[in-house]
């Protein structure tokens, strides 16, 4: 999407919201404030969110910016709303990570000036010592990884929003060229851009604007230690402890069987059966077992396609949000999954799950 | 000659030949003059020229390119790092006439001044031994330290050790219970950490005569010496990055529109569907009404002067790194057929400032070569008539 | 719409020392300092801190994600954790921010974090890069206009208006001189009014260099509570009313025409009607005023405030500004004294529960100080207004 500007971006997901709504800015019942997900640094602009002002209407309203993935902006409006400060929130994260010449030169950024940056370190490589590590804790295969991409294709070619639709072979994805060992090229999520929008309302003005509101009844984030050293990379440290604030929210005792629609941010193959260990969907060093027998399949994982059919930074968990919203209203064509009451969608800032949020979503 | 923080203004001037950077003065040719009031002061007058610079104590600062004035004090203190340069211009107590670009160019052209280090003397350590007596380590204790210290700076002291007391005499005793014999340099350095006893006595630099035993509670006796000026020598080590990721910004389909028809020598906006007011440049969302705006009009080009700034001061091109030419004039100018919120900004002709005010008719100047960018128009400049 | 869940106190504050020479400290150790003296504060440890909202405006620093690094000194470890920046407003954003989360039921204990360290990275030129790349960033010096200026001599007289501009800001130097962590006061005094007038630099028309912000480097952490818990843990909560923010659209044509109204009085207008203040120049006893420039400082007075024609001079002329006044406004010196823009917003609403409190110290407002109002500023004209109040039981109308 490099040729569209972000801010018509944000305009292009936010008027089919207004269309199927009725939603307007109304100083006294409309939007009054604005939730937006952005980065400075992958825009380029100071200010990120100054650059779209107009386009997600806070112009004369009020505006905040999430700035981690905006999978934190639904935990974050869902504050605004229950604090009694707004009635009707919207929510628009972008980012185009097409915009820069690597978006790996900008993670480079996320790590201190002194020792981790000069000695290279960036989501990809950090991503690829974490994959290592797993690999060695758990037994993880090539196999078991070629499944989750084999499966992230074929579910991707059946959603309009996805990326990444070319299905592919296993043996594609095990000899596919090493991008940082061992993460292959087809175990990495593409390059990509994009933007979400979401409508959030208070209970007693949500049936305004739907007949089919989705409730949001559990979310929790936490954040792990920084330097790599000083955490266990297989621990799922940070994951466990947001997992557990959603899943005492929502009053979940076992979410391997509790959930209906599961969408997990899987930026590389690996992370799906890590992060799915760290979830409690399956035991601990069980992931590779789990997929092998048809966990993705049976607890309806990443039916969009997952971060793995092209999602950017900054909204890759906006968009797993997105996929069980439209799975919980009936409305994921093609992939839907029949009586889908819960979901869970599950979103990460920074390297190797540093920082982990957990939504929970119901009808 | 008066010091300010132990140093003389003539101290700094007089060092600036050995500080200069030729690497900082690439390109310039430039007179700075200085015009240091109060105690100690003088006028100074440097002239860089051809990566050379000359510096002259002189009263004749004819043709300078920027001359400062400020007091004595706040010189030498800016000079040091003690006073905040930007402050004292912010306040007034400096003040700079001519090209004030080069006032960021002096911190280029010499190396900091650093003050010359002033060494910790035998003298020093022997003044502060009294106080660093420690009692505690000498109950019971009755004995003499006799310090025969060689060389310039040396002497001869003697520490008397009794009652849980500690006195300092000068000269040696014979009967002394231990005497460390050792020139004045190796014994600061002992002092001071720099040496270790053992490797100096070994080496035969540092003899002691009389009672080993007694020597061996000597360390015990007196809290570590420690210079006055310890805390400022911690070295800061500066990390320089420039941190550059190269970009590709989308236009979208109306600013592209927009920089398009520049190179027509045309300038387009759009007007909003709903409240029919003009944006110019164009945008895809009316923030407003919060509807999309597709309805493109051309405007202008002339148009009506709402504000002018004067800009004295200017902040480097983010895209060039070149600064402008100060001062320079901006507009915000309401084109022909624009709604009255919609002002155009850009700048004003550099001849025109001075001349022209709000009201007046303008009309942009066209670059020869147009690419479709901000500076497709050099600026706006008054119409004739 | 607009009345809360459950109360929110203001428990802890921490403020480091606002300077230009912070090279002894890294961010995080900087970001720490400021953690450690708001647990002191409150009397909490860092364990009892659930969750923590950071902010700054990353592309000074040009450091992605700063959270993620920061964590070492914002003591995040194990915590629920969200990061939220709103260019210069992010500081009191940061409030609101915290405010709902802790209104909300979500979190008892929040704590929040704004800084900056401007000297790592090139201020005006991060400043310059809000502009659209393809635009006005050629045109952009910064925040600098001479345009404000210009309608004030227009309206109140060219001398006038000069002075009551001068006074403002020696007024401020005075407060910044009794506060110790700002970052700087010169020791002006009003005798020098016409001098400083005159002889400043000028940066555009008649903004001069005396008049502008400067750029520190700090950092601010305060801690909030749910009522229950503040009441627990804290003698001296100081409860958060209301708050409301309003923003602007990035607009290229920022001056040059009159706008209907500005976010400052639409922010005041909306809060003070929904909270029934029929005369906010009567109603607060201080005002923490997001200044950058001497001018803007004077004419949003008669924007917040909701003044009429010179009024806003005249408490200027009549020293109603003063710590000693009757309408004490910035007693910690403003904008224009200390400037770690992150922070710089919730340093704002810091200083003005301080005053609750009654331990600012030496600039402490001799008088009691029961409703105080702050305001933050950013981006294109964006506006950020708080009501802090020493009691609950404020009337509450839906």
């Amino acid at each position: 999407m490099w040729h569209k500007r972000f801010q018509e971006m944000c305009f292009d997901v936010i008027e089919p919201i207004i269309q199927k709504t009725g939603v307007n800015w109304d100083e006294d019942n409309g939007i009054r404030n604005i939730v937006t997900c952005s980065d400075d640094i992958f825009d380029a602009r100071t200010i990120s969110d100054n650059a779209v002002t107009d386009a997600v209407g806070a112009h004369y309203r009020g505006e905040e910016k999430m700035a981690q993935d905006g999978i934190n902006g639904i935990g974050y409006a869902l504050s605004c709303i229950l604090s009694g400060h707004d009635d009707v929130v919207l929510l628009v994260g972008h980012c185009k990570e097409s915009q820069s010449e690597s978006r790996n030169m900008i993670t480079n950024l996320a790590f201190d000036p002194f020792f981790c940056r000069p000695i290279g370190l960036d989501y990809e490589n950090t991503a690829a010592l974490q994959a290592r590590a797993y690999a060695a804790k758990a037994g993880i295969t090539e196999e078991q990884l070629a499944k989750v991409v084999v499966n992230a294709r074929k579910n991707a070619s059946k959603n309009p929003y996805a990326l990444a639709q070319e299905l592919v072979t296993a043996e594609q994805v095990m000899n596919s060229p090493m991008l940082c060992d061992p993460i292959r090229e087809l175990h990495s999520y593409p390059v990509s851009d994009g933007a979400v929008a979401f409508l959030l309302a208070s209970e007693d003005r949500c049936l305004e604007y739907t007949d089919k509101p989705v409730w949001i009844t559990g979310f929790g984030n936490n954040i792990d230690s920084y330097f790599l050293g000083d955490k266990v990379l297989t621990s799922n440290f940070a994951m466990k402890r947001a997992a557990a604030r959603a899943y005492k929210m929502a009053a979940i005792k076992d979410p391997s069987k509790s959930l209906n629609v599961v969408e997990i941010t899987d930026r590389y193959a690996y992370q799906l059966p890590l992060w799915a260990e760290g979830l409690g969907l399956c035991d601990e060093n069980a992931g590779g077992r789990w997929i092998d027998e048809g966990g993705l399949e049976k607890m309806n994982v990443n039916l969009s396609g997952g971060m793995l059919a092209g999602n950017p930074l900054m909204i890759g968990g906006m968009s797993r949000a997105a996929e069980a919203v439209l799975q919980l209203r009936g409305e994921a064509e093609g992939r839907q999954v029949a009586d889908a009451k819960r979901a869970l969608a599950h979103g990460t800032t920074g390297p190797v799950g540093q920082h982990q949020a957990v939504l929970i979503l119901e009808i | 000659m008066a010091t300010y923080f132990g140093i003389a203004v003539d101290d700094i001037f007089n060092t600036m030949q050995a500080r200069f950077r030729p690497e900082g003065a690439a390109g310039m040719d430039a007179v700075l003059a200085y015009d240091i009031t109060g105690d100690g002061g003088g006028c100074w007058k440097i002239t860089v020229k051809d990566n050379t610079v000359k510096i002259e104590n002189t009263d004749d600062l004819a043709g300078f390119s920027v001359k400062t004035t400020v007091d004595a004090e706040t010189f030498v203190g800016i000079s040091i790092g003690k006073v905040d340069g930007m402050s004292a211009f912010s306040s007034g107590k400096m003040k700079v006439e001519g090209d004030m670009s080069l006032l960021a160019a002096s911190p280029r052209l010499f190396n900091r001044f650093t003050p010359p280090k002033k060494g910790v003397t035998v003298h020093d350590i022997f003044a502060t031994l009294v106080e660093r007596f420690r009692p505690e380590n000498a109950t019971d204790l009755d004995m003499t330290i006799g310090y025969n210290i060689g060389g310039d700076d040396g002497g001869q002291w003697t520490a008397v050790i009794k009652d849980g007391k500690c006195v300092l005499e000068t000269g040696l005793r014979a009967d002394a219970t231990i005497t460390q014999i050792v020139t004045a340099k190796d014994f600061v350095d002992l002092v001071l950490g720099k040496l270790d006893p053992m490797v100096a006595i070994g080496a035969g630099r540092l003899r002691i005569a009389g009672d080993m035993k007694a020597a061996g509670i000597v360390p015990k006796l007196f809290a570590k010496f420690t210079p006055a000026d310890a805390g400022e020598e911690q070295e800061l080590i500066v990390l320089k990055r420039n941190i550059s990721v190269n970009m590709k910004y989308s236009t979208g389909r109306h600013l592209g529109m927009f920089l398009d028809a520049l190179k027509e020598k045309k300038i387009i906006a759009n007007i909003c569907p709903k409240c029919g007011r003009y944006q110019l440049p164009p945008r895809e969302v009316c923030a407003e009404c919060r509807c999309r705006v597709e309805d493109f009009k051309e405007v202008g080009p002339g148009g009506v002067i709402t504000l002018i700034e004067d800009v004295y001061y200017a902040s480097p091109d983010p895209l060039t790194g070149e600064t402008r030419e100060t001062p320079y004039g901006t507009v915000h100018v309401l084109l022909d057929g624009c709604t009255p919120d919609c002002t155009f900004w850009h700048f004003l002709k550099n001849e025109d400032l001075g001349n022209t005010k709000e009201g007046d008719r303008v009309q942009p100047v066209w670059a020869e070569k147009r690419d479709g960018g901000v500076h497709d128009i050099l600026y706006f400049e008054k119409e004739n008539g | 719409m607009g009345h809360k869940n459950r109360h929110v106190g203001i428990i802890g504050i921490g403020q480091t020392t606002y300077s230009s020479h912070r090279e002894d400290v890294n961010q995080p150790e900087m970001i720490q300092e400021a953690v450690a003296l708001a647990l002191k504060d409150s009397g909490l440890k860092i364990d009892d801190i659930e969750c923590v909202v950071h902010g700054n405006m990353e592309l000074f620093e040009m450091i992605h994600q700063p959270d993620i690094w920061h964590v070492l000194g914002d003591g995040g470890y194990g915590k629920d954790a969200y990061r939220i920046t709103t260019g210069g407003t992010t500081g009191i954003t940061l409030v609101a921010a915290a405010d709902n989360l802790v209104a909300s039921g979500m979190y008892d204990i929040v704590m929040a974090i704004g800084f900056e360290k401007l000297q790592e990275g090139h201020t005006t030129g991060g400043i310059t890069n809000m502009a659209d790349p393809l635009w006005g960033r050629s045109l952009q010096t910064g925040a600098l206009t001479g345009a404000t200026a210009k309608d004030m001599i227009n309206e109140f007289g060219e001398d006038r208006a000069r002075r009551a501009a001068m006074r403002h800001r020696i007024t401020l130097d005075k407060h910044a001189k009794l506060n110790p962590n700002s970052h700087r006061s010169f020791g002006l005094e009003y005798d020098q009014v016409e001098d400083l007038m005159d002889n400043s630099p000028k940066l555009v028309g008649e903004l001069r260099l005396i008049h502008m912000c400067s750029q520190s480097d700090g950092a601010c952490a305060m801690i909030f509570a749910s009522e229950k818990k503040a009441k627990e843990l804290s003698k001296h909560p100081v409860w958060i009313r209301d708050h409301i923010t309003v923003h602007r659209e990035e607009t290229f044509n920022l001056f040059g025409h009159d706008v209907p109204e500005l976010t400052h009085h639409y922010a005041a207008r909306k809060l003070f009607e929904r909270n029934g203040i029929k005369v906010p120049r009567e109603y607060f006893d201080v005002f923490e005023m997001y200044d950058p420039s001497s001018w803007w400082g004077l004419d949003w007075l008669r924007e917040f405030l909701l003044l009429e024609g010179d009024e806003h001079l005249r408490m200027i002329e009549n020293d109603d500004i003063s710590i000693n006044g009757s309408f004490p406004l910035n007693p910690s010196g403003g904008v224009i004294s200390a400037n770690p823009i992150g922070a710089t917003a919730m340093v704002r609403v810091a200083e003005a529960a301080m005053q609750i409190r009654g331990d600012a110290g030496g600039h402490q407002i001799p008088r009691e100080v029961k409703h105080a109002l702050a305001s933050g500023f950013g981006g294109t004209m964006w506006t950020v207004l708080f009501m802090l109040e020493k009691e609950l039981g404020w009337e509450e109308i839906d």
